[in-house]
């Protein structure tokens, strides 16, 4: 690039001599077959226009709307488990009323469910989603995109407000535009050795979800169908690291718990837990890693709140969770079925038919 | 906003077609004022009130310190003493205002006083640092006579705000800009087509080489917790001097293009750095809109090389400490500035006792040292990238091998990548070393042109950058 100037000087750029009217049809011409190839081929590999991925974009929309009091009176925290697992539409169908989905994936919900508590003035029901090896551990997050997040949805620009908007918009109609196909992940999947000791970049997380307006997630149906990504998620949920948490850590999460719980229910709202399933290797690192009896079963009982453990229901056991973690759609929606019904016999007043405020 | 960032397509869409109506060019001028004030506050609203601020300070003094200027150097000033109090006095406070509290109470904690400042919780507004720079440089220079006051406040103050190079420069002087708003200005097809070129390249630099490629190789790097290795090390210096280059490069060479896109000339701010043969050298080539700044406004105020010997190097060090501290509150910069300080000292040294001036004949001689100065370059970047000495001394202690039982953290593919992309920037650096990008793409055939701004347009596209921010914003 030629600079014909000293910095008192007017700047004056040169142009190079080349036949830019032809440069820019073939640019056009390759970017459009290109991009058309690219989505032919992202198409036949399971993307579809629509998916809108997920992010702390999204999440910060929904957070904001429990701010401004644009909901149905009940909210989802949790970790990738309730949100995958949890089919709103179930929800309006038999409630009527369709929670706000605050849950993130790789996270754990205790600070969210903290803030909520203390930063808000929620006085409906807080469903809590247990995931045991993050629900009860110290770090908020393994996902470095979502640490700040907790702050993110007051501090969004406007700037990435507009571009959500656009991305959303795009999203809508093209397949290609997802997250975890885009170029460095794509090449990070090539399946080399490395260094031992490494964390290694092809076992991260892969896409598991399709995700549609107001954070409805379902696990993506190429995990139900293609064994080389079922096993690669299995792979990667893989044996836990390290022993578990320490004994203190058990119990300075069920006494914030505690304290969250009795702050909403002292402006009048109701918090319960969910453990939602996990089968395979998965299950049994979380019996080993948390068993239910040293945090679920101290959870519920610390508390004084109700909770849902699918494994006390028969018509929860028994369902079809294809990489460990996440039930397949079909058994989402019954779970989702089974666990409302649940939460309605404990708490009528979310009946439809009835559609009264939570017993205080 | 962002330039890679959907919001920023839409945004200069529109600008570029307002900028094309049949309107008067006062118009067009307002059009494009409101536009980078929009710009700015697509961050942050109300920080638009300091770009406000600055722009009518400065635009008062310099027309105080010009009415002045047959009253005496002291009143002339007094008024200079104004402008840079409000504008040092922004800088300051909203960046090295924590910094210098954090230092004022381990400097109390030394003597035994255990003070605890409150909280500074202060949000640093993006690019203050350029902005700042860029007012200063015109009250400067009317203070020390170089130019007059300008006339119109209209143009005085898209010279402050114009977006394109507003957060992260270029940093242009008044004369290298202002005139160009004088007369209506209207890119030609070729200037268009050219300027969206100089983005596409610029937006492959930043979403494809610097985000997708390296940044998480030297996040690896930088954010291990364990000695780190000799061969990783390296690796994640290596690519973090890829990404700084082809993010900030990346940035200036898409605020040049949209300058040209609608029809005004930026300078260049940088000239393929890593092929330099020198520091001297280097700083021709390396944020050139900077260096000059310094050199202009501080090392030749301070007396430049026109003193004796010791006082040259020390005009020299301290035009490069403060240079570092302009990045960043942080003393890591700092050291930063001082070890570029002392690498041109040193260079100097070298050529006044060997009384070599140019560069070395014979051409493997040259390379030699290109790759001298950049393995020194990449010491620098150590502390650049680093947050904390800790951090910098586990990497440079990898760098020369004294890790110890260090663990490995770089997984395969990204040694593949880092080394195929480093390897890439520094061959293009050196082939391009005295050539211009214009003389290159005027002797190529057309078709490989277009094939190379397809793909690197295609490039970007599937990449989907996620928006990241330029990392000279934080600056």
């Amino acid at each position: 690039m030629k600079h014909v100037h000293e910095q008192d000087e007017v700047t004056v750029r040169r142009i190079p001599a080349t036949r830019f009217a032809a440069i820019g049809w073939l640019v056009l011409v390759l970017v459009i077959a290109a991009m058309a190839a690219w989505e032919w081929r992202m198409r036949t590999l399971g993307l579809r226009a629509g998916d809108l991925d997920d992010s702390k974009w999204h999440w910060a929309v929904e957070r904001r709307r429990l701010e401004s009091g644009d909901h149905d009176g009940v909210v989802i925290v949790g970790s990738s488990r309730i949100l995958f697992d949890t089919d709103l539409d179930v929800w309006e169908e038999m409630t009527g009323r369709r929670p706000l989905q605050l849950a993130l994936v790789g996270t754990n919900p205790r600070p969210v469910l903290l803030r909520l508590a203390e930063e808000s003035s929620f006085s409906g029901l807080v469903v809590v989603g247990v995931t045991p090896d993050l629900y009860f551990m110290e770090r908020f997050s393994y996902l470095p995109q979502y640490e700040e997040i907790l702050d993110f949805w007051e501090q969004e620009s406007p700037s990435e407000r507009v571009g959500h908007r656009i991305g959303l918009f795009l999203s809508r109609h093209i397949a290609f535009l997802d997250e975890a196909y885009r170029l460095a992940p794509l090449i990070e999947r090539i399946d080399i050795p490395d260094p031992v000791g490494v964390r290694r970049p092809y076992l991260e997380v892969w896409k598991l979800a399709e995700t549609s307006a107001d954070r409805q997630h379902r696990l993506w149906p190429r995990l139900e169908t293609d064994l080389r990504l079922r096993d690669h998620a299995r792979l990667v949920w893989g044996p836990f690291d390290g022993s578990g948490p320490a004994p203190e850590t058990v119990t300075r999460a069920i006494a914030e718990s505690r304290q969250a719980v009795e702050t909403i229910r002292a402006r009048g709202g109701e918090v319960v837990f969910i453990r939602a399933p996990s089968a395979g290797l998965y299950y049994e690192n979380e019996q080993h890693f948390a068993p239910r009896a040293r945090t679920w079963d101290r959870l519920l009982a610390e508390t004084s709140a109700f909770g849902i453990h699918f494994e006390d229901y028969p018509e929860m056991r028994n369902l079809e969770v294809p990489e460990w973690s996440h039930l397949s759609r079909e058994s989402a929606t019954r779970f989702s079925r089974a666990y409302v019904e649940a939460l309605e016999r404990k708490m009528p007043w979310l009946r439809k038919d009835i559609s009264t405020e939570p017993e205080q | 906003m962002v330039f890679n960032s959907l919001t920023f397509l839409v945004f200069f869409a529109v600008v570029l077609l307002l900028h094309r109506l049949p309107i008067p060019w006062t118009a067009k001028k307002f059009n494009l004022l409101v536009a980078s004030y929009i710009f700015y506050a697509a961050w942050n609203p109300p920080f638009v009130l300091l770009l406000w601020a600055s722009t009518i300070v400065d635009w008062f003094i310099a027309r105080g310190i010009y009415a002045a200027r047959d009253k005496g150097r002291a009143h002339r000033r007094a008024w200079l003493l104004i402008s840079l109090a409000a504008n040092l006095g922004f800088l300051g406070f909203f960046k090295y205002g924590e910094f210098l509290l954090a230092n004022w109470q381990a400097l109390m904690a030394s003597f035994g006083i255990d003070y605890v400042a409150p909280a500074w919780d202060i949000v640093l507004p993006v690019g203050i640092s350029f902005y700042t720079f860029q007012t200063m440089s015109y009250t400067l220079d009317v203070y020390l006579g170089r130019s007059k006051p300008l006339k119109s406040f209209l143009d005085f103050s898209l010279f402050v705000t114009f977006f394109p190079q507003l957060v992260a420069g270029p940093i242009v002087r008044p004369g290298q800009l202002v005139p160009q708003f004088a007369a209506p200005k209207q890119a030609t097809r070729d200037q268009m087509l050219w300027g969206l070129g100089l983005m596409v390249l610029g937006l492959f630099m930043k979403v494809v080489i610097a985000d997708a490629g390296l940044a998480n190789v030297a996040d690896r790097v930088y954010g291990a917790t364990d000695p780190v290795g000799f061969i990783d090390a390296w690796l994640g210096t290596l690519a973090f001097s890829g990404q700084i280059f082809c993010d900030f490069a990346g940035y200036s060479t898409i605020a040049v293009g949209a300058g040209l896109c609608l029809g005004f000339a930026l300078p260049d701010n940088f000239r393929m750095p890593y092929a330099a043969i020198g520091f001297s050298d280097f700083w021709r080539r390396w944020h050139i809109s900077l260096s000059t700044w310094l050199r202009d406004y501080l090392y030749i105020p301070l007396g430049g090389n026109r003193g004796n010997e010791a006082r040259t190097y020390v005009n020299l060090m301290l035009t490069m400490l403060l240079g570092g501290l302009w990045h960043g509150a942080n003393w890591t910069f700092v050291v930063w500035g001082g070890l570029h300080g002392l690498y041109l000292a040193v260079e100097r040294w070298i050529r006044e006792q060997t009384g070599v001036t140019g560069d070395p004949a014979s051409g493997w001689s040259r390379l030699t040292l290109a790759l001298v100065t950049y393995l020194l370059v990449n010491i620098t970047w150590v502390f650049f990238r680093s947050d904390t000495f800790e951090v910098a001394g586990r990497v440079l202690a990898g760098m020369f091998g004294f890790a110890g039982e260090a663990k490995a953290v770089l997984p395969t593919i990204y040694i593949i990548k880092a080394s195929v992309i480093v390897a890439g920037i520094v061959t293009v650096h050196w082939l391009m070393r005295k050539r211009e990008l214009e003389d290159v793409v005027t002797r190529a055939p057309w078709w490989l042109t277009g094939f190379i701004c397809a793909a690197m347009l295609i490039a970007v596209i599937i990449a989907q950058g996620s928006g990241e921010a330029f990392i000279y914003f934080q600056f």
